[in-house]
């Protein structure tokens, strides 16, 4: 066993009177590889934001590498869909790496030589680097993907945070970028949103389900639950669901 | 009639018409390719607007209390930036009812304006160049200020440019980064409130909106580099002043009016072009 990248403790969480999170734990040690999944409206983008510091608990702790995700920005990568962004707007590949180096300014404000040699470099790892000065607006899905992947790894985070990194990606594209984590994972620890539990069933190493509590699953116990079209966490003899 | 050029040479109004013209146009290039990729345009809009509030209270003070050290300017500062704060405070805190706040405020500055311009004494001819420009007017004591806000918009830009960028981009990865995306915004804010009394002068706060649009707008269709953008905004923006000074003198047109038609003009073309290609 590693060491605990991430503590959750018993965290409640809620918008004015919607509980999104309720006394959610959950461990995840140096080099997992997590998928999560849930309902919409289970929790997920709530459990996000509060791992990367954006939302503070209510009611629990949190801690990465045992300090607050405030503290732990720069440690994190983030890797949103690439739907969210305005494909006008004038930006290249490079320069959207770029910004995952944004902690490094100089006092003048700008880049270091060194962030874009590593820029250059993040882009040769997830294999656009011929991309670089193209426009990202231009870029297919899977590209772009690869260009905001590559944005999130430039600093060398210990954490990779990705939102359903393959939604609207074509699937041989989609193949790829799992591919392409699989390979991260070997240096970086990965949580990934993702709705296509039986693609990922052989590149995770466990799953997450977030559906206001977080319970976890090995891939092997996974197939059974996604056969029967449920999202749910283990039925116990305690738990009683509605769908 | 003189012909343009001798004018120029001959009539320092003219001359001053085109520096100022030329220095709204560093600030609607540069400002404005911010404007259009933020998508704040509407809260331009009212920053443009409400700065008329400030503008009429320094003219009431000044005549009515003899304040003579105060310009119009000096209010139409104060008021953009107030209102500049005002609509980024708004934002941050209660995005729900942002449109509702940004139409509010854009009313109150005007209301406050067309009151305080009311309740000068003397014959007023203030407001209308204040809602549509009047360039002639320009004095040499504006240029100058007019030249301060514009270095003053330069330095900060160079110094933000990539922490700009990043906020305009993606909030979420520069607050992962350590950013402070909250004060970056207002800064970013209070710098458009600076463009817009830059280009009030030039072509009213009716019509600034346009100025701080369409250069920028036409630039991104020509290229995906943000830094171009902006000198190619800058370029559009002289060649809008100046062009549309030029057919102001020659059918004495209101050259607020006639800047801004040109540019709307170039705009819808540059439509029409990029639907042909």
């Amino acid at each position: 066993m590693g060491t605990p990248l991430i503590v959750v403790e018993h965290v409640d969480f809620a918008y004015q009177d919607t509980l999104a999170l309720e006394d959610a734990s959950l461990v995840i040690q140096e080099g997992d590889f997590v998928g999560l999944f849930g309902p919409n409206g289970g929790g997920k983008t709530t459990l996000l934001k509060l791992l990367m510091g954006f939302l503070s608990p209510k009611k629990g702790k949190i801690s990465i590498l045992g300090r607050p995700p405030q503290a732990m920005g720069k440690q994190i990568g983030y890797v949103p869909q690439h739907l969210r962004f305005d494909r006008d707007f004038p930006i290249s590949a490079l320069d959207v790496v770029m910004l995952g180096c944004l902690s490094k300014l100089t006092w003048w404000g700008g880049y270091t030589k060194e962030s874009k040699e590593k820029a250059y470099q993040a882009l040769e790892k997830v294999g656009v680097s011929h991309k670089a000065l193209a426009p990202f607006g231009t870029l297919s899905g899977g590209e772009a993907q690869r260009v905001l992947i590559a944005r999130a790894i430039v600093d060398t985070p210990k954490l990779l945070i990705l939102d359903e990194p393959t939604s609207s990606v074509d699937p041989a594209a989609e193949q790829s970028i799992y591919n392409l984590l699989v390979e991260l994972n070997k240096t970086i620890t990965i949580v990934m949103v993702t709705h296509d539990l039986q693609t990922v069933l052989d590149k995770v190493k466990r799953f997450l389900c977030v559906h206001r509590r977080v319970t976890s699953f090995q891939t092997k116990e996974i197939c059974e639950h996604f056969a029967l079209g449920l999202y749910h966490t283990p039925l116990t003899s305690t738990q009683h669901f509605s769908f | 009639m003189l012909s343009f050029t001798e004018a120029l040479t001959h009539n320092p109004f003219l001359l001053f018409a085109v520096i100022a013209g030329i220095a709204a146009s560093f600030a609607s290039g540069i400002i404005g390719s911010y404007v259009v990729v933020k998508r704040i345009v509407s809260i331009s809009g009212s920053i443009a607007h409400s700065v008329l509030g400030g503008m009429g209270l320094c003219v009431w003070l000044k005549r009515s209390f003899g304040l003579d050290y105060l310009l119009p300017l000096h209010g139409a500062l104060g008021a953009g930036l107030l209102s500049a704060l005002l609509i980024g405070w708004i934002h941050l805190k209660y995005r729900e009812r942002e449109d509702t706040v940004i139409a509010l405020i854009w009313a109150t500055g005007m209301s406050l304006g067309v009151i305080f311009l009311s309740l000068t004494p003397g014959y007023n001819v203030e407001l209308l160049n204040f809602l549509f420009g009047n360039i002639l007017w320009v004095s040499r004591q504006d240029i100058l200020l007019l030249l301060g806000l514009d270095a003053l918009i330069i330095l900060t830009v160079a110094w933000f440019y990539r922490r700009f960028l990043a906020i305009c981009f993606d909030e979420t990865q520069a607050h992962l980064q350590g950013l402070r995306v909250s004060a970056l915004y207002l800064l970013l804010l209070s710098l458009v409130a600076i463009s817009v009394v830059l280009l009030i002068q030039v072509v009213g706060a009716i019509l600034v909106i346009a100025m701080l649009a369409i250069p920028a707008a036409i630039a991104s269709t020509f290229t995906f580099r943000f830094s171009t953008m902006m000198i190619i905004a800058t370029g559009l923006g002289v060649l809008f002043n100046f062009s549309g000074i030029y057919l102001a003198y020659q059918w004495n047109w209101p050259p607020g009016a006639t800047i801004s038609l040109v540019a709307a003009l170039a705009y819808t073309l540059s439509l029409l072009g990029k639907r042909r290609a």
